[in-house]
């Protein structure tokens, strides 16, 4: 008989009473009313564990790392109470032929009934050998997977948008969950960030679970609870923007008092992020707090907007790579200094047919 | 249509730019230039002031300046369109340049040529020269939209998700040029393209007013053409 | 021919049965390991396939240098951070550029709660189902359990029969219920396992409170770099600048309250290793003792650049709280010096790996260096080149380079370091492995294996925890001496550079010696090489046919069941394989 998450967290010793209060601290964790707890208690009470199966492309891993680091829920009763991760090659017992064996089970006994959790991306090129598992492209397990799964979460930025691997030349054509050639055309929810706030990750987990639905997501995938507003919308220093208050340079006085970052080049205000409201860590920080920028972590190619540091980004296009000041500024000179010689020719010009004139 | 002239000119004059047309006209030119303004010193702002936050506002006026004239802006290139249907037939020259009549092209070669001093005598027009209609068309009519859709697309990730801004703008012209700091970059670059015309705009103007057959800035204050020889016009 | 003896000392015979395990799991990134074992179930050839490559060398060029630091984090979010560090430490080296103290303080503390939090997590999540049985432990009695604890660790508050009990409850439900998540199809039947209910339900336990107690550890990193993991870092020092009774201080990214908070957290991180992590060690190592396979290299050839500079922007060995030195053919009377900027020491060779060079059989200084892919297979691989059967030694055969120090094939890594702190006297290492040697009652030979690497990194977490303390006070000592400097920004603007400069920077990464090289041409990135721990101890062949220590130290392992790898695991985890690290 599968176990519900009710069962689960009542044998583990917890009372009815600690579970109502898990309950309410998990409706307010996804900003929902009081009013939400016997709804989610009601959903833990009849539910079995869903299967995940998370599988681990090019990445760095920093997103199983942010995901450990879970306050609230912890990763622990996520793994052990919550979810029933079947594949994740980090952290997984099996390894070789039994790991793989695996991913064929929960297929057969799940047939579009687990989740799949993408972190990392697989590669185009090198025959898409620049990233192998079992012998074979990733790219195969992964469209495998895809084809029986429930639906796909895209762990951080580079499942969502590519990261640091497609960045400029992209030499591996590192492409991102929902562009991969030929995937089974299933629900994708986006969670972009390098690597996204762990209380998010297991939000949206939580989320799916109690309410037996996709959060609501925006355009382009990502679930609007956490990714409807900018990092600068929120931001804390935000009153220092607004009176004209900026660090100049680190470790100035600015930078003491914790003026706005926006001239060392922060990129709140187009960066759609919890970083602001959320935090990080069990709501400890983020990186505006600890004096540097935001560089943006969690849109799309955002290593290719030129360097951190600069308020202004670059354009790439007419085989250049530069600012909007420094690309226009050059052709209003340029303008005008054809305006100024246009104008001293026409003069000279009209003088002559004066005094051919006269 | 040609009336008399006023005291000051002996030539035959036209009525070309409507009232509406030039108020528009000049509305529209201290818009831009405040936004230009405003829009470098977002782009790149002051050096810092010192002191408690809630003393000063000074970013924040500058933007309030910024869209305040971008509302200005928008509102009357909405009119200025109106009045393309409902003025004129000048009022709707930069709007719907003749680009199917042959002679559209053949004047506009001539214009260059004149431009270029290869041509002796410019050509004799009530309304724009193909040349400079092709141009408004194509940097103030098409640069007026692309700094309003995109303005509005970043207004509206202030304005948040739900607003009108968003709804509209932001939501679909994001994605389109990839993140929102592209957007950012368009839109500044958008105001490098409208001063680089606006510079050309404006020489052009003071030398036609000097070197061609019609009154230009004049005209733009008082609506009215005046010639300085007595040949049919050309267009 | 089915036998050679390699340079390095090791005799090679393929003619055994072919295991092959991949993906090799619980190591950080994606791996590939083939094994020829004989009629007895000995090892006696070892392949190890990096198999996973993303390019950051290449991507990295044409780049604003003062961003390398961010780049080259994403090589790896589990070692998060060592990367940056060395990065902003490389741009520093070049542009001439020296960090205030109290940057090195708190760079310090970054990096040293990166060894506890790494050490801890690798032996815990990623090491001890090699040597841990949790369905043994559904056996325990929880109040023997609880004994055990209380001997092993007088002062661990949680350690109640009632507490065990409830953790095998928890357990035990878990295992009832089908669902075995990241336990499903281990090796649980598998005789190698040798511990005592008690002892793995202890571990198990342990299993789960390190999981709730790691999250914490890497907070100091949250308060100085915003967010962990991928903490921000700042070429010319660090970008938290400090306030402490200023105005507006409350607003400053370091103020008391936020010294108080890192303070709090360094005093229980050395609570935990201290009381959990070391007497694990010692409980478990105990009945493993016997099990002295995996020496590999690291009696032969060991290798450490040193780190955790005492003074700001003395990277000299002696400044260095980290040793530094190279051992090689396993002579600990003599300690090398090593030379990052010599093109005669490190060097960088691609026969075995999926790269080109115009030469390969020469290797490349990595300010040198040449990263060009060439995905090719042997022609005595099996199967096909998207769906290898068995790889082809003889030719290329993984997306890792092969480093080598004067030609030699190195082990890196906390043993590494703890064998060159033994063997030029390191006081605090010296100490502890006496200690620990006297515990477990083993001669110093047993340091050369698995288990030796092992205890190794135990040791070091140990006293990575205490030293966060000494840069603390440091810190602190300095700010109240009048000194809140943090970052050196004369030289940040790139119109300040010189046209063309080169520079190294390098740390004592979790895994072992990790170093940049970075050319600076025009204010840009011309190019960045990156030499990872992974990257040697993973190393393929050479172009002599030296083999790396990952595969060195699979040699003559004794396998109960070759179809089940689960020694293959262990020794191999116990360098704490970092594959995207190693071909980044
Ligand atoms: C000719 C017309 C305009 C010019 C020359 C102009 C120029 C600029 C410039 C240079 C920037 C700075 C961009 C950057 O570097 O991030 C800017 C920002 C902006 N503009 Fe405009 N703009 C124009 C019209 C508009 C319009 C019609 C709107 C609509 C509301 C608008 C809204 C904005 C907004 C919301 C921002 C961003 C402000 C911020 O990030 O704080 N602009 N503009
Ligand atoms: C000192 C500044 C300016 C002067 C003296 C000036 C002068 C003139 C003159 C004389 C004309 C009539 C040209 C003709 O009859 O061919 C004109 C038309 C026009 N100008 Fe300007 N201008 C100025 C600034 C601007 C600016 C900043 C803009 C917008 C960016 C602008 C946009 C236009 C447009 C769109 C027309 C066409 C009007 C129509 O036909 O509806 N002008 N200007
Ligand atoms: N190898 C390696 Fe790292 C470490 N420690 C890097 O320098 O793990 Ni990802
Ligand atoms: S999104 Fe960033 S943090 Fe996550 S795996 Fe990719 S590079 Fe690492
Ligand atoms: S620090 Fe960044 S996010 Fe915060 S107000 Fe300034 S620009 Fe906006
Ligand atoms: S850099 Fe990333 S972590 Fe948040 S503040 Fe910016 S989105
Ligand atoms: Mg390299």
């Amino acid at each position: 008989m599968t176990e519900t998450f009710y069962d689960v967290m009542r044998r583990q010793g917890i009372t009815r009473r600690s579970f109502l209060k898990f309950c309410s601290l998990t409706a307010a964790a996804l900003g929902l009313g009081p009013s939400f707890a016997p709804q989610i208690a009601h959903a833990m009470e009849t539910k079995p564990r869903i299967p995940v199966l998370w599988l681990h492309g090019l990445e760095c891993t920093c997103c199983s790392e942010s995901f450990i680091r879970s306050a609230h829920p912890l990763a622990k009763d996520v793994i052990l109470s919550m979810i029933s991760l079947d594949y994740d090659d980090t952290i997984m017992a099996a390894a070789g032929h039994q790991a793989e064996a695996i991913v064929e089970e929960t297929i057969q006994k799940y047939d579009g009934n687990f989740i799949l959790a993408c972190e990392g991306n697989p590669p185009l090129n090198q025959e898409g050998m620049s990233c192998i598992i079992a012998g074979k492209p990733y790219l195969e397990q992964l469209k495998k997977a895809a084809e029986h799964c429930k639906a796909i979460i895209s762990w951080g930025s580079c499942a969502s948008w590519g990261c640091v691997q497609a960045a400029r030349p992209n030499p591996t054509q590192a492409t991102p969950i929902h562009k991969v050639p030929g995937l089974a055309p299933k629900p994708i929810i986006k969670v972009p960030g390098c690597p996204p706030i762990a209380e998010v990750m297991t939000a949206v987990i939580t989320y799916i679970l109690t309410f037996e639905r996709f959060p609501e997501l925006d355009r382009q995938g990502r679930p609007k609870m956490f990714y409807s507003q900018r990092i600068h919308d929120k931001c804390y220093r935000r009153p220092h923007f607004d009176a004209g208050q900026f660090v100049e340079s680190f470790d100035d006085e600015g930078a003491r008092k914790g003026y706005c970052l926006y001239k060392v080049g922060c990129k709140g205000p187009t960066t759609y992020n919890a970083c602001s409201t959320v935090r990080w860590n069990g709501g400890l920080s983020f990186p505006i707090q600890s004096g540097h920028p935001c560089f943006g972590c969690s849109e799309d190619g955002f290593w290719d907007k030129g360097s951190f540091y600069d308020r202004l980004t670059d354009i790439h296009g007419f085989g250049v790579e530069a600012d909007a000041d420094k690309i226009g500024g050059t052709a209003a000179a340029v303008v005008g200094a054809a305006a100024a010689a246009h104008a001293a020719v026409s003069a000279v010009k009209r003088a002559r047919q004066k005094g051919g004139e006269s | 249509m040609s009336t008399n002239a006023t005291a000051a000119h002996k030539e035959e004059a036209v009525y070309v730019y409507q009232a509406p047309v030039r108020l528009w006209h000049w509305v529209n030119a201290i818009a831009i230039v405040a936004l230009c303004v405003t829009g470098y010193f977002i782009g790149s702002p002051l050096p810092s002031v010192h002191g408690e936050a809630s003393d000063s506002f000074l970013f924040g006026w500058i933007r309030y300046i910024h869209f305040s004239a971008a509302y200005i802006l928008i509102v009357g290139f909405l009119l200025r369109v109106y009045w393309a249907f409902v003025g004129n037939h000048h009022a709707r020259q930069i709007f719907i340049p003749r680009v199917w009549t042959a002679a559209f092209w053949k004047e506009l070669g001539h214009e260059i040529m004149w431009y270029a001093m290869i041509a002796k005598q410019p050509m004799k027009y009530v309304g724009h020269n193909p040349l400079a209609t092709l141009v408004m068309h194509i940097m103030f009519v098409w640069g007026i939209v692309f700094m309003i859709f995109t303005g509005l697309a970043l207004y509206g990730e202030g304005a948040g998700m739900g607003s009108w801004q968003y709804n509209l703008f932001s939501s679909w012209l994001i994605p389109l040029f990839g993140q929102s700091q592209d957007v950012h970059s368009w839109h500044h670059l958008g105001m490098w393209v409208i001063i680089c015309f606006a510079i050309i705009h404006i020489y052009a103007a003071v030398r036609e007013d000097i070197m061609s057959r019609q009154s230009i800035i004049s005209s733009m204050f008082s609506g009215w053409r005046t010639f300085r020889d007595d040949k049919p016009a050309d267009d | 021919m089915t036998t050679m003896q390699t340079p390095n000392g090791f005799n090679l015979d393929t003619s055994g049965q072919r295991v092959v395990v991949d993906p090799v799991t619980r190591i950080e990134g994606h791996m590939r390991c083939e094994v020829n074992v004989d009629e007895n179930n000995m090892i006696r050839n070892a392949v190890s396939t990096g198999t996973m490559w993303r390019g950051l060398e290449v991507i990295l060029k044409g780049r604003d240098p003062r961003d390398a630091w961010a780049f080259t984090q994403r090589i790896c979010g589990v070692c998060t951070g060592t990367h940056a560090l060395t990065s902003v430490r490389a741009v520093e080296d070049a542009l001439g550029i020296d960090i205030p103290e109290n940057a090195n303080s708190i760079r310090n503390i970054m990096q040293l709660s990166l060894q506890v939090h790494d050490h801890l997590v690798h032996f815990y999540h990623l090491h001890a189902l090699d040597w841990v049985n949790p369905v043994n432990a559904l056996k325990a009695d929880p109040k023997a359990t609880s004994e055990l604890q209380q001997a092993v660790s007088p002062h661990h508050p949680m350690s109640s029969p009632g507490y065990f009990r409830d953790v095998q409850n928890r357990l035990k439900k878990f295992v009832e219920s089908g669902q075995l998540g990241p336990f499903k199809n281990g090796y649980w039947t598998n005789p190698a396992y040798l511990l005592p209910p008690e002892a793995d339900l202890m571990a198990v336990t342990h299993y789960l409170e390190a999981l709730d107690f790691q999250k914490e550890i890497m907070t100091t990193r949250t308060i100085f770099g915003g967010k962990d993991t991928h903490p921000n870092w700042l070429v010319g020092g660090v970008p938290c600048a400090i306030n402490i009774d200023g105005d507006l201080a409350a607003g400053a990214p370091i103020n008391m309250d936020r010294l108080n908070y890192v303070s709090g957290v360094i005093d229980r991180a050395m609570a935990f290793v201290k009381n959990v992590y070391i007497p694990d060690i010692i409980a478990i190592g105990k009945f493993y003792k016997g099990w002295l396979y995996g020496g590999g290299l690291s009696g032969k050839s060991v290798l450490a650049y040193g780190d955790i500079p005492d003074r700001a922007n003395d990277y000299s060995a002696s400044n260095l709280m980290m040793p530094r030195g190279a051992v090689i053919n396993g002579n600990l009377k003599e300690v090398h010096e090593v030379d990052l900027r010599d093109p005669e020491q490190i060097q960088e060779f691609v026969p075995h790996s999926w790269y080109s060079y115009p030469d390969e059989k020469k290797g490349l200084h990595p300010w040198d260096g040449i990263t060009e892919p060439n995905y090719v297979l042997g022609p005595n691989a099996k199967g096909t080149s998207t769906n290898i059967a068995e790889i082809d030694e003889a030719a290329k055969y993984s997306w890792i380079k092969a480093p080598r120090w004067r030609g030699n094939a190195m082990e890196v890594g906390p043993l590494a370091r703890y064998v060159v702190g033994y063997a030029s006297g390191h006081e605090h290492i010296t100490e502890q492995i006496n200690r620990t040697l006297r515990a477990l009652d083993v001669p110093v030979d047993a340091l050369f294996s698995t288990l030796g690497r092992t205890a190794a990194r135990a040791l070091e977490c140990e006293w990575a925890a205490e030293m966060q303390r000494y840069f603390m006070d440091k810190l602190i000592a300095n700010i109240k001496a009048g000194d809140s400097s943090t970052a050196n920004t004369e030289k940040f603007d790139p119109k300040t550079w010189p046209t063309e400069v080169k520079g190294v920077g390098f740390t004592e990464a979790p895994r072992g010696a990790l170093a940049h090289w970075v050319r600076i041409k025009d204010t840009k990135i011309d190019n960045y090489q990156c030499v990872v721990p992974t990257t040697w101890n993973g190393s393929p062949r050479d172009n002599e046919g030296n083999i790396g220590a990952f595969e060195a130290s699979l040699m003559n392992t004794y396998m109960e069941r070759p179809e089940e790898p689960v020694e293959i695991l262990r020794t191999l985890h116990s360098f704490d394989p970092c594959l995207a690290c190693s071909t980044h």
